[in-house]
């Protein structure tokens, strides 16, 4: 009698915590479901509704304290394509601190992450997240004119990309540290990229323009470095080097256009499950979920401007942004399946041998364990598919030269075929005094 | 129960981590506090300190105080923040200007920027003020000595980020405006070791 009501007791302990378990895996659903209402948002282009929604997704709390990275990024990037500059390097700016603070603490943090899923951790960002983040802080800068502040995230923008190698190789080196377990192997894959075209073709503009011309050609040897990497992981040509010389001479130019098209790769769930064969013909159940990445396929293939005299030019592919970002996550999978691996199996030895313990004593509480263990591992075990909505996949630019007064450019999305998917038209007043103004504009489809 | 209650408050605990309380407290502001590890308001006392005590002392001021029998002019030019962090020149410059008035061997005349209000104020005063407070046009101080300068950083880090080495290197240098020829060059370095900590797992 005694021995069943401690079964009992187990039971009803080990049904109160695969509930709570359970609960706890929902928030990650309803911000996957929060983070697909602000791409749609965001791709629609009313940047006012996208940081309404951002607003009431975090009165709701579903961007928690622990996606405080992915709260900031959206909302800098939101408030960028909005015209608020400010605003937007400050949540870069956040992003960044947040992006700092949360990367030394994620090696230590595993064994969180080890009872439920990563989706319960601090978000870090992810390293192509940290990089661009400094893309658009350098755009503002340049839409406020201060070309310096521009330059320090262009370097930043290049030092990070340095070191993304190292950084990951570094922290699958972390993991193995911290892994007392022994079972698997922590390794991260190549990084094939060391450079970004984006940061060196407006680092040769900014250093050609403030009468740095050593400092452009170092930026404009280091473009073509990064055109030649992308050319080996690109699904496209990038622009050809001897196309972009223009920017050297400063002269001859006094407009940068940039525009952006497509979206942000996006990761989904892989699940496996598997029936293994333990001791005493004891057969246990593994669950485990990886996140993989796909890109968006966007229907731009070429972007055209078009000014008031009706001269047209191509802008040029500078940074596949999304293939760069799929390239970087490629080498970081190795470190997250071997953590999704060791997290499943950790579960799934636990509960098997809590269940063969009670199925001792009780053969029927002891099934019912069996139960509550393949449930708590299908409630618990989940990708983590947090990332940033609203960054866009592919970079174009170039420079041109406009007369004095006020210029209106169309800038056009162009399909394969040629035709015309989108269109918008933008002023800029060029006065003598103007070096370099900016105009920028987004496509998301 | 008692395991029901223990088991939500171990969960809780997993989940919330410690919440952060405000305490502000008034310090000397020539403490130093490091806390991020970036460039802070200790380097850019430590460079103009260093800058201040090197330009008051080397033989250009005095070379032209005999040369021209008074003072020299000079004014700020463009200090250029070429590191890897946003750092607010105009504090070291600031600093230094002080540094010079208060000296009363230095003259320091208005920068590009700042005198184009005072520019407008004369103009104005030329229509709307009175003759006797009415200030001259064409009467500013020609400076003499231009300061520039450039602050840059070389980073290197562990590859697990903990530990990170920030070298900054700051250079000033004092301009003939009419020569070109530098007259003074100041250069001041800081080496920071930054070990990064776990705040909470």
């Amino acid at each position: 009698m005694g021995a069943k009501i401690i079964i009992n007791k187990a039971g009803f302990h080990l049904f109160y915590l695969a509930a709570i378990i359970f609960l706890s895996g929902c928030h990650a659903y309803v911000l996957d479901d929060a983070q697909h209402d602000l791409r749609s948002s965001f791709i629609s282009g009313d940047y006012q509704e996208s940081s309404k929604l951002l607003q009431e997704l975090e009165q709701k709390e579903i961007y928690k304290s622990k996606d405080a990275v992915l709260k900031n990024l959206e909302a800098g990037l939101i408030h960028h394509f909005a015209g608020n500059f400010d605003s937007s390097s400050i949540f870069f700016d956040n992003a960044e601190i947040l992006i700092d603070d949360a990367y030394t603490k994620s090696i230590s943090r595993g064994f969180k992450a080890m009872l439920v899923n990563d989706n319960t951790l601090v978000y870090d960002g992810e390293p192509y997240e940290d990089i661009y983040l400094n893309a658009f802080k350098s755009l503002n800068y340049v839409h406020q004119n201060d070309w310096e502040g521009a330059l320090v995230e262009t370097r930043r923008m290049a030092f990070k990309m340095e070191q993304l190698d190292i950084r990951l190789k570094g922290l699958a080196e972390a993991f193995a540290r911290e892994d007392t377990t022994g079972r698997v192997k922590w390794e991260s894959g190549k990084v094939n990229i060391q450079n970004s075209a984006f940061s060196h073709y407006l680092a040769a503009i900014l250093y050609a323009k403030t009468g740095k011309p050593d400092d452009s050609r170092i930026e404009f040897e280091k473009l073509a470095i990064a055109l030649r990497e992308q050319e080996k992981i690109n699904k496209r040509s990038p622009a050809k080097i001897t196309d972009l010389e223009k920017i050297r001479n400063p002269h001859s130019y006094n407009v940068l256009i940039t525009a952006f098209s497509g979206q942000a790769p996006i990761k989904k769930q892989e699940d496996f499950r598997l029936w293994l064969n333990g001791e005493n013909d004891n057969s246990f159940y593994v669950k485990f979920s990886l996140s993989k990445i796909d890109l968006y396929r966007s229907r731009v293939q070429n972007i055209r401007i078009v000014n008031d005299s009706l001269q047209r030019s191509d802008l040029e592919l500078i940074e596949e942004m999304d293939v760069v970002s799929a390239e970087v996550y490629k080498a970081k999978i190795p470190i997250i399946y071997t953590r999704s691996l060791l997290r499943a199996t950790i579960k799934a030895t636990g509960s098997s041998y809590l269940a063969s313990s009670v199925r001792d004593k009780n053969k029927g509480m002891g099934l019912l364990v069996d139960v509550l263990g393949i449930l708590g591992q299908e409630s618990s075990e989940k990708a983590d598919l947090r990332g940033w909505q609203t960054m866009p996949g592919k970079a174009w630019m170039n420079v041109i030269n406009l007369p004095t007064g006020i210029n209106e450019i169309e800038i056009q999305y162009l399909s394969a075929s040629g035709s015309i998917l989108y269109s918008e038209k933008r002023t800029i007043e060029i006065t003598e005094q103007t070096k370099l103004g900016l105009i920028e504009s987004i496509y998301s489809y | 129960m008692k395991y029901a209650i223990l088991s939500t408050l171990l969960f809780g605990l997993l989940i919330s981590g410690c919440r952060p309380t405000n305490k502000i407290n008034r310090i000397n502001p020539s403490e130093t506090t490091d806390l991020s590890g970036r460039w802070n308001d200790t380097d850019a006392r430590m460079v103009s300190e260093e800058m201040i005590s090197d330009a008051l002392t080397k033989p250009w001021l005095n070379q032209h105080n005999r040369q021209h029998q008074q003072s020299p002019v000079v004014i700020v030019g463009n200090v250029r923040n070429e590191s890897m962090e946003h750092i607010d020149t105009e504090v070291i410059t600031k600093e230094m200007e002080r540094a010079f008035v208060n000296s009363g061997s230095v003259n320091v005349v208005a920068s590009s920027d700042e005198r184009q209000d005072i520019r407008q104020e004369r103009l104005e005063q030329q229509e709307f003020a009175s003759l006797e407070t009415m200030k001259e046009m064409a009467r500013e101080l020609g400076a003499d000595f231009m300061l520039i300068g450039n602050i840059s950083s070389v980073v290197d880090e562990t590859p697990d980020r903990r530990t990170l080495a920030v070298f900054y290197t700051v250079n000033l240098e004092l301009v003939n405006v009419e020569t070109n020829q530098k007259v003074w060059i100041g250069n001041k370095k800081i080496k920071k070791l930054i070990e990064r900590r776990n705040y909470r797992g």
